[in-house]
């Protein structure tokens, strides 16, 4: 990378984005609620609000369906927004929004218009947030043609793939894991992007490929470190993107490993790992299966408060262990 | 009277199972408590013995077919009994519904050629042909047609792999979970009997060692040696050589600190890992194996890396001068001095359990806690009797009496291109002090608080060296 390459939290690698983007381009706004003084639930936006100005850094009222309208309205209308969300539990309130509208608009119209608009949705659990507070629900609107969805796991792809989100002529959808806020990295100065629909792998192995999202990037990595002690050499790929879906990278990783193992945090069933299986089950790679495909996935139950249940409920590290031991056995 | 040989209900939820193997034939004389098949349910494979002794006939529960618990799967008549060829299918034999009628005389003893003498075809196929041969299609098949595996629990790449080589599933023993034939099972096949051997009958010896081909006699054929990329990338490619004792995924955790995008080779020594047993056992013989390798998978040039008694043979590949060697890195190397640690090598061969291997374990790292019980299991589960054998074998040629019979001390004086010795100065296998007297041109690392396993103590400082050599081309 050239330029200056710094040290940057995640959400400090979000907000130079936002600014940067706001100083490129006067048509970029932000929205939310209390994203202006107080500096957004996760301090996101900072003092964002002191350097471009309320009618820049916009406090909405609580009200996510009349945020997002008003936020898609915008956008048809040129605008270029950035909506933030306080958690992305909250984007149940809005969906006639995203899925009807901001989704549709471009083909209901025959192409004539187009919805740029940015949305930001703090996920996932980890705070002690409960059950209404603490979801991963980005299987949801990936599963919406129309949409974009991605999930940065790194400060330098946060930056760089919201800077992506709002060149993109189409509605992008930001998941960031509340987890992952205060996680540093190095980010370069200046703009940059990252393609949205690029997979990237974090790690090159032979004998397993880890698919994982967001948090579950990090503790795959971490699993993967423990088993290289042990002769099991595992591939870490970051999906990043879930709508488009960097399909062709698992499955030239499969073909090379033979064995699969999705790790995300959304509810297991009907989730991501479904989606990845599948289309390793209908493609080429399948006749490279050595070893049944595997998901690890949040439980199949509401969130709970009480911590230790809270860490129980998505997938650790041992797990992320176990089931890559179960799938290399090599010897019987 | 002959009496039925009923498929027996295994465990309590099982209402099919299959017979997966046949160890008579039809005609043959059993005994009772003879093990005369072994069937298969989800969750376990376990023999069955004869009910009674006497001669086994009408053998109809067909390899790898589901019937129903309680179906007769053969008959066993009294030595002296007339025997009766079945008219028709019956309906406790629903394996004989495929076959034609046997026209034989009642009451008349009939001559049954033996399994192998008759084309492994369906019996339907030759409705004309006579008696003998009609009935000698529904005796057990130990070579079952193809169609067979789709009863066959196999990964889709053993089931491509054995396509792609004309192997049939059926004669591959699974060592997955419940039985799952998988990649490696396919590749033993394939080094164990050669793929010739598909369309050989199958003898009868041929069921113990196919039940456990790791114990089948005498050392696999010799070939070129096991080598796995354990990266793929671009430019002059690494090429790892393990210790003794050892094989090529004992890399693996240095994978992470090595130079990133350079194809890297493990290969195992002959004796070790997948590679065939040896009967050779000359440091030249290694040595020229390697070289063969290395040809064979067409890497010409290359940085070659050792560690202790691959150290010793990458120096020996390298002094022939078939290889465009661009670099060597001696990771603790034998052959510098004739002492070691004699006692480590015999108490590692001997070490049965993780209580006897853990204690020698130990003695290869100068902090415990660098090789953990994963490296006491992981070294475990590589084990096999015959691999042993073959180790204690080399150890007694190369290591006589605890002495390092071999030096490659003369050859590295003739190297032009870069060489690294490296040691940790706590080595307690081989000494680091042999580091001394090497000609001035060698490189010699000496890493303070490391034992023997600097490319697991040192990872990032040995990834470090072996980028510089990597960055020379």
């Amino acid at each position: 990378m050239d330029a200056n390459v710094r040290e940057l939290s995640y959400a400090q690698a979000i907000q130079e984005a936002m600014a940067i983007a706001m100083e490129q381009d006067e048509r970029v706004f932000l929205m939310g609620e209390d994203i202006g003084v107080y500096g957004g639930a996760f301090q996101v936006t900072g003092d964002l609000v002191h350097r471009f100005g309320e009618d820049r850094v916009m406090d909405t009222p609580i009200s996510e369906l009349g945020g997002a309208g008003v936020a898609v309205g915008a956008a048809l209308t040129g605008m270029r927004p950035i909506f933030e969300f306080q958690f992305s539990d909250f984007a149940t309130l809005a969906m006639e929004q995203i899925v009807n509208q901001a989704a549709k608009i471009r083909y209901m119209l025959g192409g004539n218009v187009s919805v740029p608009l940015v949305m930001r949705f703090p996920a996932g659990s980890g705070t002690g947030a409960a059950a209404q507070h603490s979801q991963s629900l980005e299987a949801w609107l990936a599963h919406v043609p129309g949409l974009k969805v991605v999930q940065p796991s790194t400060p330098h792809d946060a930056k760089g793939l919201l800077l992506a989100a709002v060149a993109d002529p189409d509605p992008v959808m930001i998941f960031e894991h509340k987890l992952l806020y205060k996680m540093k990295g190095p980010v370069p100065e200046g703009y940059y992007t990252v393609p949205i629909g690029k997979a990237e792998t974090r790690r090159q192995g032979r004998d397993l490929t880890i698919v994982a999202t967001a948090i579950m990037v990090h503790k795959s990595l971490d699993a993967a470190a423990q088993l290289a002690e042990e002769g099991i050499d595992v591939e870490v790929i970051d999906l990043r993107s879930l709508r488009p879906m960097d399909t062709p990278a698992i499955i030239e990783s499969v073909k090379k490993t033979s064995r699969l193992l999705c790790v995300y945090e959304g509810v297991k069933t009907l989730g991501i790992g479904a989606e990845v299986s599948a289309a390793i089950a209908e493609s080429e790679a399948f006749d490279y299966l050595d070893a049944p495909v595997m998901r690890l996935g949040g439980a199949e139950s509401p969130l709970p408060y009480n911590p230790d249940l809270e860490k129980a409920a998505v997938p650790q590290v041992p797990d992320i262990v176990a089931a890559a031991r179960k799938l290399v056995r090599k010897e019987a | 009277m002959p009496t039925e040989v009923i498929l027996p209900r295994v465990d309590m939820d099982m209402s099919t199972g299959k017979v997966s193997k046949w160890f008579v034939e039809e005609n043959a004389k059993v005994e009772k408590g003879q093990v005369i098949f072994e069937i298969e349910t989800d969750k376990a494979a376990m023999e069955i013995e004869a009910p009674v002794s006497g001669i086994i006939r009408d053998v109809t529960g067909e390899e790898g077919k589901e019937v129903p618990v309680g179906s007769v799967v053969a008959m066993i008549y009294g030595e002296n009994e007339a025997y009766t060829a079945p008219a028709a299918p019956a309906e406790a034999a629903p394996a004989q519904a495929a076959g034609g009628p046997v026209q034989a005389a009642p009451g008349a003893p009939i001559d049954i050629p033996t399994a192998t003498d008759a084309p492994a075809e369906p019996s339907y196929s030759a409705p004309s042909t006579p008696p003998g041969s009609s009935l000698a299609a529904q005796a057990p098949e130990r070579e079952p047609a193809p169609a067979d595996s789709h009863g066959i629990r196999a990964t889709p790449l053993a089931r491509r792999l054995a396509r792609e080589r004309g192997i049939e599933l059926s004669r591959l023993r699974g060592s997955g979970p419940r039985g799952r034939i998988q990649h490696s099972d396919v590749l033993e096949h394939v080094s164990a009997r050669g793929a010739s051997s598909e369309t050989r009958p199958a003898a009868p010896a041929e069921h113990s060692s196919s039940r456990a081909p790791a114990a089948s006699s005498g050392p696999r054929e010799a070939g070129a040696l096991n080598r796995v990329w354990l990266r793929q990338g671009t430019g002059t490619p690494l090429v790892l050589i393990h210790g003794f004792g050892s094989d090529l995924n004992s890399w693996r955790p240095l994978l992470v600190s090595m130079p990133a995008d350079r194809p890297i080779l493990g290969i195992d020594l002959p004796g070790h890992g997948r590679s065939p047993l040896t009967s050779e056992s000359t440091l030249d013989d290694l040595a020229a194996s390697v070289i063969d390798t290395l040809l064979e998978e067409g890497v010409e040039s290359l940085h070659l890396i050792g560690h202790s008694l691959g150290s010793a043979v990458a120096a020996t590949a390298a002094a022939q001068s078939q290889l465009d060697i661009r670099s060597l890195m001696l990771l603790s190397p034998a052959g510098l001095g004739p002492d070691m640690n004699g006692a480590f090598i015999s108490g590692f061969l001997r070490a049965t359990s993780e209580a006897s291997l853990a204690p020698w374990v130990r003695e290869l790292a100068f902090e415990e806690s660098s090789l953990g019980p994963s490296f006491v299991s992981a070294t475990l589960r590589a084990r096999n009797g015959t691999l042993t054998q073959s180790q204690e074998q080399l150890a007694a040629r190369l290591f006589p009496d605890g002495t390092q019979s071999f030096t490659i001390r003369h050859l590295l004086e003739n190297f032009d291109w870069p060489v690294k010795v490296v040691y940790g100065t706590e080595d307690r296998i081989i000494p680091a002090r042999h580091a001394a007297g090497l000609p001035g041109t060698v490189a010699v690392h000496l890493f303070p608080a490391t034992g023997h396993m600097p490319q697991i103590e040192q990872r990032h400082a040995i990834g470090r060296l072996a980028a510089e050599l990597a960055r020379l081309g």
